[in-house]
């Protein structure tokens, strides 16, 4: 509740900005995203939700400075996002662990790309695994974990960067029900107590409104933000929230942008 | 339960021991009639003994080559230490070059053709020009061992190089790894299980092709052995010959196993365990 109050203090400063963002591929013919603007506040959780191939993903990897923008300009911090930065960590669907790598040495990649690890980026790095409920696994290779557990790694990877500014690419999509739901939780609790900006994309209605401050509907062909919809439900958030009577009302709103209903 | 557990385990090890002993009974008994049939075929005159020498000469022959004449070993030191070297060398200069040509996307293009050609060539058709060009001995020998040596493993790591997973790419790029980081942390060691059954591949064509080249200049080493009493028409002999190469193409696929799960440890279960453990102690020491 303190946590959650501060960062209501705290919301104000725009850590994530863009100004008729337009990307484009294949020399023109495809257009990924149009004119996105949107202003993204500090300590807020930002889902994206759309259609298969209405750019969520482009969006994403032009925030993570992976891609340029076509047109229009992307603020992170208050500077211009020109290329991958250190403010800002990605995660993507699949966990993409490295085979030859424990857990523990996954979670250290990112610390071992910045330099050498030291005593205490280890002990961060196992605090991490703790974290997210693997420290029995800290020196298992991925090929003993489950794809959930996986995933779990991948995220510990993603806070060990120590960047604020998370980028989510349907992180638990290819997981089934059971394990997204719990993971979904955890995340949640997780991206409160390190206080970071997330930003997460999924294809699921109910997860991008149970998880967020704000649902960004965004429709294809071309991609564009459809609209921008607030969720002031209270946190924390049970799982039986998604029953209430303003949890659907929400719902039926996405679904109308979308188009779906 | 973790007792009925290790009960049923502990039957399962037992039941599979005794039906893998049976199996290997079975071979046993096998092989022992084929040879015994091939005995009484050749004492009987149905095989002609000239090309076919009846096993126990063979053993005889055995006896003869590595203890009593011991002329063996000489030939036998001659093919194994250049096989090695000749593998070794060989194999590098592939891992290298395949790994030089999959980094840079302009060599690659330019030497394409070229691989191409030598792919549908059999490479050890080239060994009698490499002998002319570098004379008998030592070196004319390296090199042909050298050149059937090279191709597996510069395809397989150039292969191994191309191929990166593009999510983990985009990973490393996500994370400002330099290139020299992505070469040393995702590239390379993702390709090494590929590079390793190159490796297995070109040591088996380094045995042949130390052949070929033996046969060729008829100097030292098991195959000059194998022709010089197959034309003095001792096949007993050559058989004796014969079945060393057998044992040491043998022992080069254990030996190559043996390797695997040891550098690509990640790929088998015992590998993962053994280096899991290992891992925790070297964390939990210090
Ligand atoms: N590298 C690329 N080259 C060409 N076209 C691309 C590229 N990346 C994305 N696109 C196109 O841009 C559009 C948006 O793709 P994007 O991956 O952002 O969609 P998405 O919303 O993430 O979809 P999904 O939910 O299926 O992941 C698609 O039409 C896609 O084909
Ligand atoms: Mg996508």
């Amino acid at each position: 509740m303190v946590k959650h109050e501060q960062s209501m203090a705290a919301a104000g400063d725009v850590v994530v900005s863009g100004l008729n963002v337009g990307k484009t591929f294949a020399a023109g013919t495809v257009v990924a995203l149009e004119n996105a603007n949107f202003d993204i506040k500090r300590g807020s959780f930002v889902s994206l939700v759309g259609p298969s191939g209405c750019g969520k993903s482009t969006l994403l990897r032009l925030v993570s400075g992976l891609i340029e923008p076509t047109s229009g300009e992307i603020e992170v911090h208050g500077t211009p996002v020109n290329g991958p930065r250190a403010d800002i960590s990605m995660m993507f669907q699949k966990a993409t662990l490295l085979d030859w790598r424990t857990s523990l040495e996954n979670v250290l990649l990112p610390t071992e790309i910045n330099g050498t690890p030291s005593k205490a980026d280890k002990n961060r790095a196992l605090d991490l695994l703790k974290l997210v409920g693997l420290e029995d696994f800290a020196f298992s290779f991925p090929a003993q974990l489950s794809g959930g557990m996986q995933q779990r790694v991948a995220l510990a990877r993603l806070l060990q960067t120590g960047a604020d500014i998370l980028l989510l690419d349907e992180p638990f999509g290819a997981l089934d029900e059971f394990t997204r739901e719990h993971l979904n939780t955890e995340l949640m609790r997780i991206v409160a107590e390190v206080r970071a900006t997330a930003i997460f994309v999924t294809h699921n209605i109910t997860e991008a409104i149970f998880l967020a401050d704000q649902v960004v509907v965004m429709t294809s062909r071309p991609g564009r933000m459809a609209k921008i919809i607030n969720v002031d439900l209270e946190r924390p958030r049970p799982l039986s929230i998604q029953t209430s009577v303003e949890f659907n009302k929400l719902v039926e709103d996405v679904r109308e942008t979308l188009g779906a209903v | 339960m973790a007792v009925q557990d290790a009960t049923s385990e502990v039957l399962v090890d037992t039941l599979e021991r005794s039906l893998r002993n049976r199996r290997i009974a079975k071979h046993v008994g096998i092989f022992l009639t084929l040879t015994l049939l091939w005995e009484l075929g050749s004492r009987m005159g149905w095989l002609d003994p000239l090309f076919y020498p009846r096993p126990s000469n063979i053993i005889r022959s055995f006896w003869l080559i590595y203890f009593q004449n011991a002329n063996v070993w000489f030939h036998l030191y001659s093919t194994i230490s250049l096989v090695i070297i000749g593998w070794v060398l060989g194999s590098m200069l592939g891992i290298g070059l395949g790994a030089l040509v999959g980094f840079n996307t302009v060599i690659r293009r330019f030497l394409k053709p070229y691989v191409i050609v030598l792919e549908a060539t059999p490479r050890i058709a080239v060994a009698p020009l490499l002998i002319a060009a570098l004379g008998f001995g030592v070196n004319s020998k390296l090199a042909i061992i050298m050149l059937v040596c090279f191709f597996a493993p510069f395809i397989n790591t150039l292969s191994g190089v191309i191929n990166v997973n593009e999510e983990r790419l985009e990973l490393f790029r996500s994370m400002r790894a330099s290139k020299t980081q992505i070469l040393r942390k995702l590239v390379l060691p993702d390709a090494i299980p590929v590079i390793m059954a190159g490796e297995r591949l070109a040591l088996t064509a380094a045995l042949s092709g130390a052949l070929v080249a033996e046969f060729i200049q008829r100097d030292k080493g098991i195959g000059s052995l194998i022709l010089v009493y197959t034309r003095n028409l001792n096949m007993a002999s050559a058989f004796a010959c014969i079945f060393t190469l057998t044992i040491i193409g043998f022992l080069i696929f254990k030996g190559m196993e043996k390797l695997d799960h040891y550098i690509a440890y990640w790929k088998y279960e015992g590998g993962r365990e053994r280096m899991s453990s290992k891992r925790k102690r070297t964390m939990v020491e210090p």
